[in-house]
């Protein structure tokens, strides 16, 4: 290769993995962080209406006339 | 503390329904942004060639720093790790001017985020410093104050797990968060506080072409927006595990 070329493309190759690396984490870590919380989010909220029916249950049992 | 109702934020308010489109507005302009930043964006000049050379239909006459395109990610990261940490301080004071528990988890939702934009923004500098200056870490004022800020935000949460009671656990939250968010600032003025400073200055150094301000300025509305999605969806999260734990005390009763 022109040795001009390969001066020019001595800063471009070997930076090439660090900025796959630097773009990739970011999204990478962006999408987990998102998968993490709306699947947090679900578990939280089936939690919730599980517990409410419970507490309703119990309401309910408790106003029951003797 | 007043008798006065206090307005606190609320999951399922008006942010909860531009939640989506947002978070979907944010992947879209960052996408656009990255796309900006490597087929739009001019490749930033290195060293001068011996001898200009016709690549393609470019005359090129230096060195491509091909690194710089970090940039286009690190800067929007940080400056969102800044903005984040306005709204940690925001709730710290409303916090302690209240003592509305609210007011700490919303505190503490945004600390979150400021924690993850902050490892953004270190590791995009980590990896380019490593390339550029051949060292994964230097002391250099800017490195320091901003290492000194994300112990800051990891200090917050090692002290919420160790302390149990909620009110002293919420006033030292408030506190801890006001001080990482005078450290930001610091971290801003610090490279022009020490010009010794060898961590580039955009603005000293001439500041920024069009087409790269452009292309900032599109990722940092993508990740403002992302961080806007993420915060809210974590607050709504937040505010239905605290709901569970009313709802088991209920029970309990």
């Amino acid at each position: 290769m022109n040795a001009i070329l390969v001066d020019i493309y001595s800063t471009v190759a070997p930076s090439a993995p660090f900025i796959i690396a630097a773009y990739a984490i970011v999204w990478l870590a962006l999408l987990i962080y998102v998968i993490i919380t709306v699947n947090g989010l679900k578990k939280t909220e089936a939690q919730v209406a599980l517990l409410e029916e419970a507490l309703a249950a119990k309401t309910a049992k408790d106003n029951a006339p003797a | 503390m007043s008798n006065k109702k206090v307005k606190a934020p609320e999951a399922g308010q008006w942010p909860d329904k531009v939640l989506i489109p947002a978070l979907i507005a944010g992947a879209a302009l960052t996408t656009i942004g990255f796309l900006m930043a490597f087929l739009w964006a001019a490749p930033v000049n290195g060293a001068q060639l011996s001898e200009p050379v016709l690549v393609g239909d470019v005359m090129v006459t230096h060195q491509q720093l091909l690194s710089q395109k970090i940039f286009y990610f690190h800067m929007p990261v940080a400056i969102v790790s800044f903005v984040a940490l306005v709204f940690v301080a925001y709730y710290a004071i409303r916090f302690l001017s209240t003592r509305n528990q609210r007011f700490d988890t919303c505190g503490r939702v945004a600390m979150e985020i400021t924690l993850l934009f902050v490892i953004f923004t270190m590791v995009t500098g980590d990896l380019w410093t490593r390339f550029e200056w051949g060292v994964w870490w230097t002391w250099d004022p800017r490195l320091t104050t901003y290492l000194i800020l994300m112990l800051i935000v990891i200090a917050y949460f090692v002290m919420r797990g160790a302390v149990d009671d909620p009110e002293r656990r919420a006033t030292y939250s408030a506190v801890i968060g006001i001080i990482a968010f005078i450290d930001a600032p610091i971290c801003m003025m610090i490279t022009r506080l020490i010009p010794s400073s060898i961590h580039p200055v955009v603005l000293r150094e001439g500041g920024m072409t069009p087409d790269m301000a452009a292309t900032v300025f599109i990722v940092m509305a993508g990740m403002l927006l992302v961080a806007f999605g993420l915060y809210r969806l974590r607050f709504r999260q937040a505010r239905l595990a605290e709901r569970v734990e009313a709802l088991k005390e209920q029970l309990e009763d």
